[in-house]
């Protein structure tokens, strides 16, 4: 059994305290940080092959060095608590059971970045969480860690903690910064990119909760440690959250490398009654479907890539023979149409459009050209757009299409408008 | 200044040009919706993609700033088969509407589909429906199903007028342009909203199915509304008569000059033309012999009032000019007065309210060519007496002649008393101007102008900029461009000046540039299309 | 101070809060979020003239605020239920059964969804991903999750809201 690194506090009585945090050797990372160059901070990050577990898997230690040498300028630590990727509810757990690794994260994250004022961004309905990560905040306050002139090292930080509103798009780093600056959560069109000119017009790094809270553990126990637990390219653990047709769904933390059978099976249970796998959704709703055969890979940034997919949030839902293909898709091309932000031409007027069609073929009024025009489309629209949501909607419209082709076709045999 | 390759054409740009400038620098043309170099980059429709060289993906150009060395490419296969893609994702939803819609003609979803897309269209589904014919201000109606959300408005609204009336509310294909609710679109230049929306979602209300655009003809000038001197197009309707209800100008659009007024053109001067095609023109010599006023030639009325000014002392005439007179208007009166020997000559009639102004476009000051005047001197000569002073003497009966140009005197600053008993109490009083008001209807001879939009001439604006205005449809009626009026008049009196002898407006335009210092060098094809400033 | 949403005003408790809100963020545009919440919280939803007194604290249009209210699906427009109850409808609650629950309990509530009860207690939602798909199907009642959803744990719920 793997050691537990992410998930070691979750089912500690209390462990949101601050107290108990401290006395299970929480922000031991922090005090370290705190007296290291910030640019070595970034160093060991970049060895430790941290990459962003919030759906792009960009490597974190590059991502911060994005911002221009040699600016003055006020930057801004901005955390992505937006979780909303269908399938994903890591961070949740993450704000709930342990929110001061979050707070111990943001503060190795700000030293080595040089940032004095930090953005919790936490989805709005997302309320519980919220309630406790505030109150870890309070008494991180009340403790000397966070304010002006921490412990004594000059190091000022601030923390504001901002509840989002209900929508899906601010969990996209611009739509993101867009909401908090008062704006509606449009992405921005880039360049500029954030770490040049982000929240406010200043450089602004946005980083996940899972990839702050791995922070810690890298300053504390070094970066050839957490990179030797995963694979060549991708360091450490993560959480996987699993749900649908599964023995038992919940977060499972295992080292990158776990394939996506492991996960299902060893650590899941299995399906229930024993049924058969039809298809699995490796990385949030956003991430082409897999088909069994398709799932002995490693579950890190390169593995899902092999097969034409993505692990994204690591979000895994699973579907056993029960399930309708069309019916799925119809419920994602549903999620994508609302959840559109509706700024750029290609997603805002084609995730109706798909939608529609999507909802049609499963009415049994489906016509045999829309296939090809729903995959048509897609291709057209994707690469196009402002920001990557079109491509996470373009993901489950050609993959469940392609690969579940003869469902879709059987459903319009039958339709009335065939 | 970096040096970038276009379609294999070398163009060398200022640092910091877009791709969509710069392809147009290099004769390229990039079709785009959401750009529009006054506002902010919104990166909105994805039209304008282009390939660059070294970059995998087609980038947007408007947000593609030229580097030394770039390799752009506006046609390339991908180019085109993505311009058909945005294309049709731009029709989804889009009413095809266009036999009802007053943007037919004009229209970018139109043009660019013709020579952008030329598919088939597939999407059989209910389109989304939002609220159509709405008028979300007094000038402006909006159709929220043709709006293909490129945002121009609302950041016209935030950025150059800073009302911030207009929004984008929802989401995703429910997104909708829109004002608050209870709110209207009413900031002084909301008619510029019509103009940038490439789309029939923000029409013109008093445009609307008036007239077929392509039935316009167009021509270059100068809105007459203020001493900004907004540079315009005139657009009229001389082929389908019985369409715009007869009218001849069916509007004004702004014309792009950087120095006056760079887009825009406010409200009022954009809707200040009803007055040319009004039954209120006079369109005919008006002699009023014994009460009612008759319709005559100009062959009876000339030598009508050339004998009234032959028979009177030149300090017995008062010439009240208008600073709506065009510089070559102002010039032949000028050398009138000096031929006459007449000193009372003036343009100022005050306002009867000060004229309202702002930091943008407006000018308290509601007439083209006020700076015109005062560098050709219509101005009393010493010893003759001012605007004010010819009204008192005419009220003094001290006055045997008061031609009063183009001036509703009546609705002006002065009392209304004071100013009917000054043309009761004058022996001849002529009117010379473009409507008939209150004064023209007691004046004893009533001269047409023909409009400025029927003839050509130009205006000195506030900033001292000459600016030409063209010819956009013949004098209605018997008018006469008013420098006519005044040199036939100067003829026939024997006056040798050139300017009497005038057949063109350029003429009389080149007599004024030799004698007067401030108009030294200038020429009509000198002026150009953006004007030049008068030297100081 | 009136809590009247078609008059609405802060008291002086309020107003610092406002103003403390105000001051987190470097323009002070972004405490726009936080002050919706607040305003929601203290007038019971988000009118028209809740908008147009929230634009004052930010010198914005109304019409940008509208923006922000229309954007998002926490800001409610028209009163509520005493209670909201949002229904998950994404992926994998529907796999296991979230089609059910909203039919259990739109007949149960004797509204559609989107409806309040006549009796104002209930306004019923059907929303997408809350990320709790472990306890599919799921759904939010106020503030709270409620998970692992059936028939009857739902009557159980519905029981204890008044």
């Amino acid at each position: 059994m793997a050691e537990l690194i992410l998930t070691r506090n979750f089912d500690v009585p209390d462990a949101h305290t601050i107290r108990v945090y401290r006395e299970r050797g929480g922000y031991q990372g922090w005090e370290k940080a705190k007296g290291m160059e910030p640019a070595a901070i970034a160093e060991e990050v970049k060895k430790s092959n941290l990459r962003g577990l919030g759906g792009a898997g960009f490597p974190t230690g590059v991502k911060w060095g994005f911002i221009p040498k040699g600016s003055t300028a006020p930057r801004y630590l901005v955390v992505n608590a937006d979780e909303g990727e269908p399938g994903t509810f890591k961070d949740r757990y993450l704000m709930e059971r342990d929110p001061h690794a979050l707070i111990e994260g943001m503060l190795i994250a700000a030293r080595a970045i040089g940032s004095h004022l930090g953005f919790i961004y936490i989805r709005g309905e997302y309320v519980q969480p919220w309630r406790i990560l505030s109150a870890a905040v309070k008494e991180a306050y009340d403790e000397g860690l966070l304010g002006k002139n921490i412990q004594g090292t000059g190091f000022d930080f601030e923390i504001v903690v901002h509840r989002g509103a209900g929508a899906y798009i601010c969990g996209e780093e611009t739509g993101l910064i867009s909401s908090l600056e008062g704006k509606k959560g449009w992405p921005k069109v880039k360049p500029p990119f954030p770490a040049v000119k982000g929240a406010f017009g200043q450089p602004t790094i946005v980083n996940n909760v899972e990839t702050l809270a791995c922070l810690p553990h890298i300053v504390t126990r070094g970066a050839e440690w957490f990179a030797g637990l995963g694979t060549k390219t991708q360091g450490g653990t993560r959480l996987y959250s699993v749900s649908g047709h599964v023995v038992r769904p919940g977060l499972v933390e295992a080292p990158v490398s776990v394939t996506l059978r492991q996960i299902i099976y060893d650590h899941c249970g299995g399906i229930p009654g024993g049924r058969a796998l039809k298809a699995v959704v490796p990385g949030g709703s956003s991430a082409a479907i897999l088909t069994p055969d398709e799932i002995d890979i490693p579950m890190d940034v390169d593995g899902p890539k092999s097969k034409g997919s993505m692990i994204g949030s690591a979000g895994i839902i699973v579907m056993d023979e029960t399930v309708s293909i069309p019916d799925a898709l119809m419920v994602v091309a549903r999620f994508y149409a609302h959840e559109s932000c509706g700024q750029c031409t290609p997603c805002r007027e084609s995730t109706g459009w798909i939608y529609k069609i999507s909802h049609r073929i499963v009415e049994g009024k489906g016509r045999k050209e829309d296939l090809d025009t729903i995959l048509d489309v897609a291709r057209r629209g994707a690469g196009t757009t402002i920001c990557a949501f079109y491509d996470g909607a373009v993901g489950p419209y050609i993959s469940y299409i392609e690969k579940f082709r003869s469902e879709f076709e059987e459903l319009i045999r039958n339709s009335a408008h065939a | 200044m970096p040096k970038l390759t276009v379609n294999g054409k070398e163009v060398e740009v200022p640092e910091g040009t877009n791709l969509i400038e710069a392809a147009k620098a290099a004769g390229a043309e990039v079709p785009h919706y959401c750009y529009h170099p006054a506002l902010s980059i919104a990166g909105q429709c994805r039209l304008c993609m282009v390939d660059i060289d070294k970059v995998p993906r087609p980038q947007i150009a408007c947000n593609t700033q030229a580097t030394e060395g770039m390799v752009v490419h506006t046609e390339t296969e991908r180019v085109l088969e993505t311009r058909r893609s945005m294309m049709e994702f731009h029709l989804i939803n889009h009413p095809l509407d266009c036999p009802v819609c007053d943007q037919a003609g004009e229209c970018f979803l139109q043009i660019y589909y013709m020579k952008h897309g030329l598919y088939d269209p597939r999407m059989v589904d209910e389109k989304v429906h939002k609220p159509k014919a709405v008028p979300i201000g007094p000038h402006v109606m909006l159709d929220a199903e043709r709006c293909i959300l490129c945002s121009r408005c609302v950041r016209f609204c935030d950025e150059i007028t800073h009302t911030g009336e207009l929004g984008i509310f929802q989401r995703g294909d429910q997104s909708e342009i829109g004002l608050f609710p209870g709110t209207a679109l009413e900031n002084k230049y909301s008619g510029n909203v019509i103009d940038i929306c490439p789309v029939g979602a923000l029409t013109d209300r008093d445009f609307r199915f008036q007239v077929r655009v392509w039935y316009l003809d167009t021509a270059k000038s100068v809105c007459n509304g203020c001493a900004r001197g907004c540079n315009v197009e005139v657009h009229t309707n001389r082929h389908r008569p019985h369409h715009n209800q007869g009218r001849r100008v069916a509007r004004l659009k702004p014309r792009f000059n950087a120095e006056v007024n760079q887009w825009w053109l406010c409200d009022e001067g954009r809707y200040g033309f009803k007055w040319m095609d009004d039954k209120s023109r006079l369109t005919h010599p008006l002699h009023r012999g014994g009460g009612e006023g008759a319709e005559v030639s100009w062959d009876r009325a000339l030598p009508e009032l050339v004998k009234r000014l032959q028979g009177c002392p030149p300090d017995e005439v008062g010439l009240l000019a208008s600073p709506k007179m065009s510089n070559e208007d102002l010039w032949a009166l000028r050398r009138l007065a000096e031929h006459l020997g007449v000193r009372n000559l003036d343009f100022r009639v005050p306002p009867s309210a000060p004229g309202d102004e702002d930091d943008f476009l407006i000018r308290a000051d509601k007439n083209p060519n006020s700076r015109g005047a005062e560098l050709i001197g219509v101005a009393p000569d010493p010893g003759g007496r001012d605007a004010a002073g010819i009204l008192r003497a005419a009220r003094e009966r001290r006055l045997k002649l008061l031609w009063i140009f183009h001036h509703d005197l009546a609705a002006s600053g002065w009392p209304e008393a004071e100013v009917l008993a000054a043309i009761e109490n004058t022996e001849t009083v002529i009117f010379q101007g473009t409507n008939a008001n209150d004064v023209s209807a007691r004046a004893h001879l009533g001269l047409p102008s023909a409009a400025y939009v029927e003839t050509e001439g130009t205006f000195t604006n506030f900033q001292g900029r000459v600016q030409r205005f063209r010819t956009a449809i013949p004098p209605l009626g018997e008018s006469w461009p008013d420098w006519m009026i005044l040199s036939v008049v100067g003829k026939a009196l024997g006056a040798s000046d050139p300017v009497f002898s005038a057949e063109r407006a350029e003429q009389v335009f080149n007599a004024l540039a030799a004698a007067v210092p401030a108009f030294g060098g200038m020429t009509y094809r000198a002026l150009g299309d953006a004007g030049r400033m008068v030297t100081a | 101070m009136t809590v009247d949403a078609r008059s609405p005003e802060f008291g002086p408790e309020h107003l610092a809060e406002v103003r403390r809100l105000q001051g987190l963020y470097p323009d002070k545009r972004g405490a726009l979020l936080p002050v919706l919440h607040l305003a929601q919280d203290t007038f019971g939803y988000i009118s028209l003239e809740v908008e147009a007194y929230v634009a004052g604290f930010f010198e914005l249009s109304p019409a940008h605020v509208h923006e922000v209210v229309t954007f998002s699906t926490l800001y409610f427009q028209q009163p509520t239920g005493r209670h909201v109850v949002a229904v998950c409808h994404n992926l994998s609650c529907h796999l296991l059964g979230a089609k059910g629950i909203i039919e259990h309990l739109t007949q149960r509530l004797g509204v559609e969804v989107g409806e309040t009860t006549p009796d104002g207690r209930v306004t019923l939602l059907s929303v997408e991903c809350l990320c709790a798909c472990e306890q599919a199907p799921m759904m939010q009642v106020d503030d709270r999750y409620e998970g692992n959803l059936t028939p009857e744990k739902v009557d159980g719920i519905l029981g204890g809201l008044r």
